[in-house]
């Protein structure tokens, strides 16, 4: 009995702090201006309404398609550029503090240039998402494709595996899981390129939603839509997460 | 002594660095090259170019006002205003994380009672929330030092809080032996087994924190670096703007250094593992 009370005794409270969330949400809603902030039940309602007025998923289908590419072009990129890096040591001394510098640097610094050379077109956010994502793949992947176990190279070169064969059977197939570890951070990464370029570039899709609201007051609709992508996010994320894992399992017998 | 040993060339020992720093500074003049190339033969004359920054660098960085940056104050003091923001924000972000972080390890009631919402939060992008902080406080440094605290605090409790969930379990059976009170185990024990965790933490924080704050200063137009840059490409001077992206750039660089240093010299035995 104390046993199984000990296992729901986590879930439980986990439910009770939501629940109370909720409730003091719609508490904060009752006592602040609407104009600056509103309940749970009113805030799900406004969702209601996004949702059956087609808004939603017009601003989720454009946000998503800027995330895609972007993401898809980051991983082509990235993975063969850390590939390429890992595999000629001068390209990569040569490149190495280049690429650290502009992982570090806050790439939403670059936003108002890439407007002046590319407009207000959809490329334009394409290529942000790809300057925040790219980087984390390339040097996760350049990291993996450095680290493949010598040994493992001499077995393929005894067997006299010709350079082709090499890299596909045992460098990438090495390198994958440390290239989805990328991919997990760059996911995140991709989210706040995506909304930063939609804020700062011609706005569209959630980020759109959001400012539009913002000018108008209607806080239902913002908080809605930050609920929304809360919610992408950690669907994404966790996407992310089990795909590291997956591929996780092929490092598992080293 | 027969045995005789190969000396090798006296070069060959010097080469590597030398050859290293050559090859580094060979690329970045290919790219300087590539960029100045490109945009001069492809873009109009207002786009930034590596020959057009050097020109003006000087006049920036000597903080000589143009009739431009009149608007926003002078580069130093925009630089100041920025670092001041982001620094401020850190700290109570940092202080707040780390609390909680601790109190999420240790304590099961407060893991399950927040663990959904901090990691809900920190997986959503930050920036987001940015037009809610301007209905909230307007277009103020207010609004500004929050959204740098909000994503400089969930990387940090998150980091924390999986680092006190690694913690050994010999440290707290000794803890326990020795009738260790709960600060002691909280401040003295947990925290200082975290700390890779929180360097980690706080590399992840610091970038968010400055993405944040620029951001804010483009987006709700606050003095700092990040209206500079918008003031400045906003008028078609772009060169101009760009010094402040390389300033940018270089104080994310010094923060990553700075933490990555401090990992090195207090936790040699850490290797960062990628978060």
């Amino acid at each position: 009995m104390s046993v199984s009370f000990d296992r729901l005794r986590g879930p439980l409270i986990a439910l009770l702090s939501l629940a109370a969330g909720a409730a003091l949400w719609q508490y904060l809603g009752t006592t602040i201006p609407k104009t600056e902030f509103v309940g749970f039940t009113a805030t799900i309602s406004s969702l209601w309404d996004l949702i059956t007025n087609g808004e939603l998923f017009t601003a989720l289908k454009e946000s998503m398609e800027v995330f895609a590419i972007g993401l898809a072009i980051s991983f082509v990129i990235g993975f063969f550029g850390g590939l390429l890096m890992a595999r000629l040591p001068r390209l990569r001394i040569a490149l190495e503090p280049y690429v650290a510098a502009f992982y570090a640097m806050p790439g939403v610094a670059l936003i108002p240039f890439i407007l002046a050379l590319f407009g207000f077109l959809v490329k334009a956010k394409v290529i942000v998402v790809v300057l925040f994502g790219i980087w984390p793949i390339l040097i996760n992947t350049l990291e993996g494709a450095r680290s493949v176990n010598p040994e493992l190279l001499e077995v393929a070169k005894s067997y006299r595996s010709n350079e082709r064969r090499l890299w596909l059977h045992v460098i990438i197939p090495y390198t994958l899981p440390y290239a989805m570890t990328g991919v997990r951070q760059s996911i995140a990464r991709c989210l706040v390129g995506m909304i930063a370029a939609e804020f700062l570039l011609s706005s569209s899709g959630l980020g759109d939603l959001i400012i539009r609201n913002t000018e108008r007051f209607q806080t239902g609709n913002v908080l809605a839509t930050v609920l929304v992508i809360m919610i992408l996010a950690t669907i994404l994320i966790g996407i992310g997460r089990a795909l590291e894992n997956y591929f996780a399992r092929w490092r598992a017998g080293e | 002594m027969t045995a005789v040993t190969v000396r090798m060339p006296r070069t060959r020992e010097l080469s590597p660095r030398w050859e290293v720093f050559m090859l580094r500074l060979g690329a970045g003049l290919v790219l300087l090259g590539l960029w100045e190339g490109l945009v001069t033969w492809l873009s109009p004359s207002y786009i930034t170019r590596p020959s057009g920054i050097a020109r003006v660098f000087w006049e920036v960085v000597s903080n000589r006002s143009t009739p431009l940056t009149q608007l926003s104050g002078s580069f130093w003091f925009d630089v100041q205003t920025t670092l001041v923001a982001v620094f401020e924000g850190l700290a109570i972000g940092v202080t707040l994380g780390v609390i909680v972080g601790l109190a999420m390890g240790r304590l099961a009631t407060v893991e399950w009672a927040l663990k959904y919402y901090v990691g809900a939060l920190f997986a959503m992008p930050v920036i987001a929330i940015l037009p809610l902080m301007t209905l909230w406080f307007g277009y103020t440094s207010t609004a500004r030092l929050w959204i740098v605290v909000i994503g400089a605090f969930l990387p940090v409790a998150l980091n924390v809080y999986e680092g006190v969930r690694k913690l050994p379990v010999t440290y707290l059976e000794v803890a326990r032996t020795y009738h260790a009170r709960w600060w002691n185990v909280w401040f003295g024990i947990a925290l200082p087994a975290s700390l890779p965790y929180l360097l980690a933490g706080l590399r992840l924080a610091a970038g968010r924190a400055l993405v944040a704050a620029v951001v804010a200063e483009y987006l709700l137009a606050i003095k700092g670096l990040g209206f500079f840059i918008r003031s400045d490409t906003q008028s078609f001077h772009q060169n101009q703007a760009m010094v402040a992206v390389i300033m940018l750039a270089l104080i994310g660089i010094a923060i990553n250094t700075t933490i990555d240093a401090a990992t090195r010299h207090f936790l040699p035995w850490f290797r960062r593992e990628g978060r």
